[in-house]
């Protein structure tokens, strides 16, 4: 006993300049505000509020899809299919606003093809088995493909104001809507993971699928409920997106896969499942939105986006596991 | 006597009545579909799938999964056109473009076996890098190439034999081959079945588990070639989706991706069925717009079907 206690003393020792929970907790916020004091130093335009506004509100959108995606990684694995789902979403609103449909309507229509696909999605992982980073890839070609059947190609745009509000209008004409709708998604996030019984059966699943089943957790439904609540706030994220840019086509979701699971592994959500939250995302979504942010700022060419992005993942995919053998070492 | 024509019935798999309900189909509403042009040009257009399917297939038997595959396929084809462009000669470039495969398995091999990330987030990530590097390679645009001696590879040969079709078998004969011949081989499907039991046993699983993406990538990057030689150019979004055909294919192919079930040879019935699907369609005249959103739906549910009924059995 006594020698394995210095053992871990040793191995703390060793890292007595670089404290590794740094990164993990509240070193994630620190990263942040390091990115944006660097990001200041490079551009003066950083910290101009029209700058800052954009980041947020673009971040809005990142978050309400990371929070569904940190869910079903939670529980299973990632859902691919989130950029799709919020593409056909956005493309059924659009087309029932542009006909003159009540936008209270279109909006439900929206979240009930969300839930639709989710329940979709869930139903082939969990019922049929097959493992979701198949079947969400797979789904999302044939969504893509509906909406470009949906739309033609065409540009729709105009909405109706009322509509628009969701993603332009100021809750008491100081908080941009897609803030409070972020938050609201965020709060409910929370307290569906950490605060209730089906929160809890997410972990448990994501943990240890066999030991789950043997506790009495019906692990089928639970996986269902999780791509349900990714699929619904895919299709949130298409109306909020959809009510600030004022336009919608058929490829409007199709950058925002990469970027979304760079956000919630950012966040800190562990990728083989089972660790993760909603707040880690919600920061994870900050510092995705500041360095794309900076890439345009500082004129990287568009072309490199999608490498760089790609490669965000994989480091930061590395840097967790590194950061979870050190916690698990020091800790032991 | 009828019993026994009726078990053999019912021992072909669906995805074969699938496709002879297809051709049936197909022939009926078009009659230009049954003819010997149309059947050389599905040979040809299911040549660079097969490639990418049986690469595909190995590493879904070690219990993986690579992403990243239409990436590497859009690469090396990009960087054996641009040595083209270089005046290098075509044996060479050809040679260049393969182990650019190789080398882009090599870095995602690295990360799956080495570092032990998931498969399936490591090629998600790579995917993004190889289809952004293939931006930067070609800025954007296709790159062309009238290189004669390079354009035999994807054309025909004596009018009709098309000779990427015959590639095509030479590298699925090869794919087999080590499959089945070879130590790799067998390794690949222990790693699958279960790679604590192998690594306990004394195989070295990182090293193979590296080789396992290594290998799809060289083949992949064959796949690339050929493609490019095909189309006559480089274009840096060719490869988007192909990854999932080639997925589509091997599960349909009756591979299971759980504990290293099946075999690359089913992978030609599932390459079969998807070449003629896509090609059937073409030929009835289907409009282009619909296209996405049927085959799409198709195989999704081809593959609902399939691993529905493998796992009743």
């Amino acid at each position: 006993m006594i020698t394995s206690k210095s053992a871990v003393q040793t191995k703390i020792g060793a890292f007595k300049y670089f404290d590794p929970s740094l990164l993990s907790g509240g070193g994630r916020l620190f990263a942040l505000i390091l990115i944006c004091v660097i990001m200041s130093m490079l551009s003066p335009v950083f910290f101009s509020a029209r700058n800052l506004s954009n980041i947020i509100t673009n971040a809005c959108i990142m978050t309400i899809l990371g929070v569904g995606l940190t869910i079903t990684i939670i529980t299973c694995g990632p859902d691919l299919s989130v950029g799709s789902i919020l593409t056909i979403t956005s493309v059924i609103a659009a087309i029932m606003l542009k006909a003159g449909i009540f936008f209270g309507w279109a909006i439900l229509a929206a979240l009930a093809l969300g839930i639709l696909l989710g329940l979709l999605n869930g139903l082939m992982i969990s019922k049929i088995g097959i493992p979701s980073f198949i079947s969400t890839y797979g789904l999302q070609w044939a969504v893509f493909g509906f909406a470009y059947v949906i739309l033609k190609g065409y540009v729709v745009y105009d909405f109706d104001p009322a509509f628009r509000f969701v993603g332009n209008g100021y809750l008491f004409d100081v908080i941009p809507m897609p803030i409070i709708v972020m938050l609201g998604v965020v709060i409910v996030g929370f307290i569906i993971l950490k605060k209730t019984t089906l929160g809890r059966t997410f972990y448990a699943v994501g943990a240890n699928k066999e030991a789950a089943k043997m506790s009495g957790i019906n692990v089928e439904k639970t996986m269902i409920y999780a791509f349900i609540i990714c699929g619904l706030l895919s299709a949130v994220g298409g109306i909020v997106l959809v009510a600030r840019i004022n336009a919608c086509q058929a490829d409007i979701g199709k950058n925002y896969l990469l970027p979304t699971i760079a956000t919630v592994y950012m966040g800190g959500t562990r990728a083989a499942g089972g660790q993760g939250g909603v707040i880690g995302t919600l920061i994870g979504a900050l510092i995705m939105t500041v360095v794309e942010n900076g890439m345009n700022l500082m004129g990287v060419p568009s072309v490199w986006r999608g490498a760089i992005i790609g490669a965000l993942i994989i480091i930061t995919v590395l840097v967790n596991q590194w950061l979870n053998k050190k916690l698990e070492a020091a800790g032991a | 006597m009828s019993n026994i024509i009726l078990r053999k019935l019912k021992s072909i798999s669906p995805v074969l009545w699938a496709i002879m309900g297809m051709v049936c189909m197909f022939g009926m509403i078009s009659g230009r579909y049954l003819t010997l042009n149309n059947l050389i040009n599905t040979l040809q257009q299911g040549a660079v799938l097969l490639i990418i399917s049986s690469a595909m297939t190995i590493v879904i038997l070690s219990e993986g999964l690579d992403l990243s595959l239409g990436g590497v396929l859009t690469v090396s084809g990009i960087t054996c056109v641009l040595a083209l462009g270089a005046h290098i000669p075509v044996p060479i470039a050809v040679v260049i473009g393969i182990l650019t495969g190789a080398l882009c398995g090599a870095v995602t091999g690295s990360l799956i076996a080495f570092c032990k990330m998931p498969s399936f987030i490591a090629t998600l990530g790579i995917q993004g890098v190889f289809y952004g590097l293939a931006l930067v390679m070609t800025n954007s645009q296709a790159v062309f190439t009238t290189n004669k001696p390079f354009l035999v590879l994807g054309g025909k040969v004596a009018r009709y034999i098309p000779m990427a079709a015959v590639l095509a078998g030479i590298v699925f004969f090869l794919v087999w081959y080590v499959l089945h011949h070879t130590r790799f081989g067998r390794y690949v499907i222990a790693i699958g079945g279960n790679e604590a039991g192998s690594r306990l046993s004394g195989v070295n699983t990182v090293f193979w588990k590296w080789m396992v993406y290594v290998f799809a990538g060289f083949i992949t990057g064959i796949g690339g070639v050929i493609l490019a030689s095909r189309l006559e150019a480089a274009d840096p979004i060719v490869g988007v989706g192909w990854e999932f055909d080639a997925i589509a294919a091997t599960i349909l192919g009756g591979t299971s991706f759980q504990k290293g079930k099946g075999d690359v040879s089913g992978t030609i019935v599932g390459v079969l069925l998807i070449t003629v699907l896509r090609n059937g369609l073409n030929v009835i005249g289907t409009p282009s717009m619909l296209q996405p959103a049927l085959i799409g739906t198709i195989m999704i549910i081809a593959i609902v079907f399939q691993v529905g009924i493998s796992s009743r059995k």
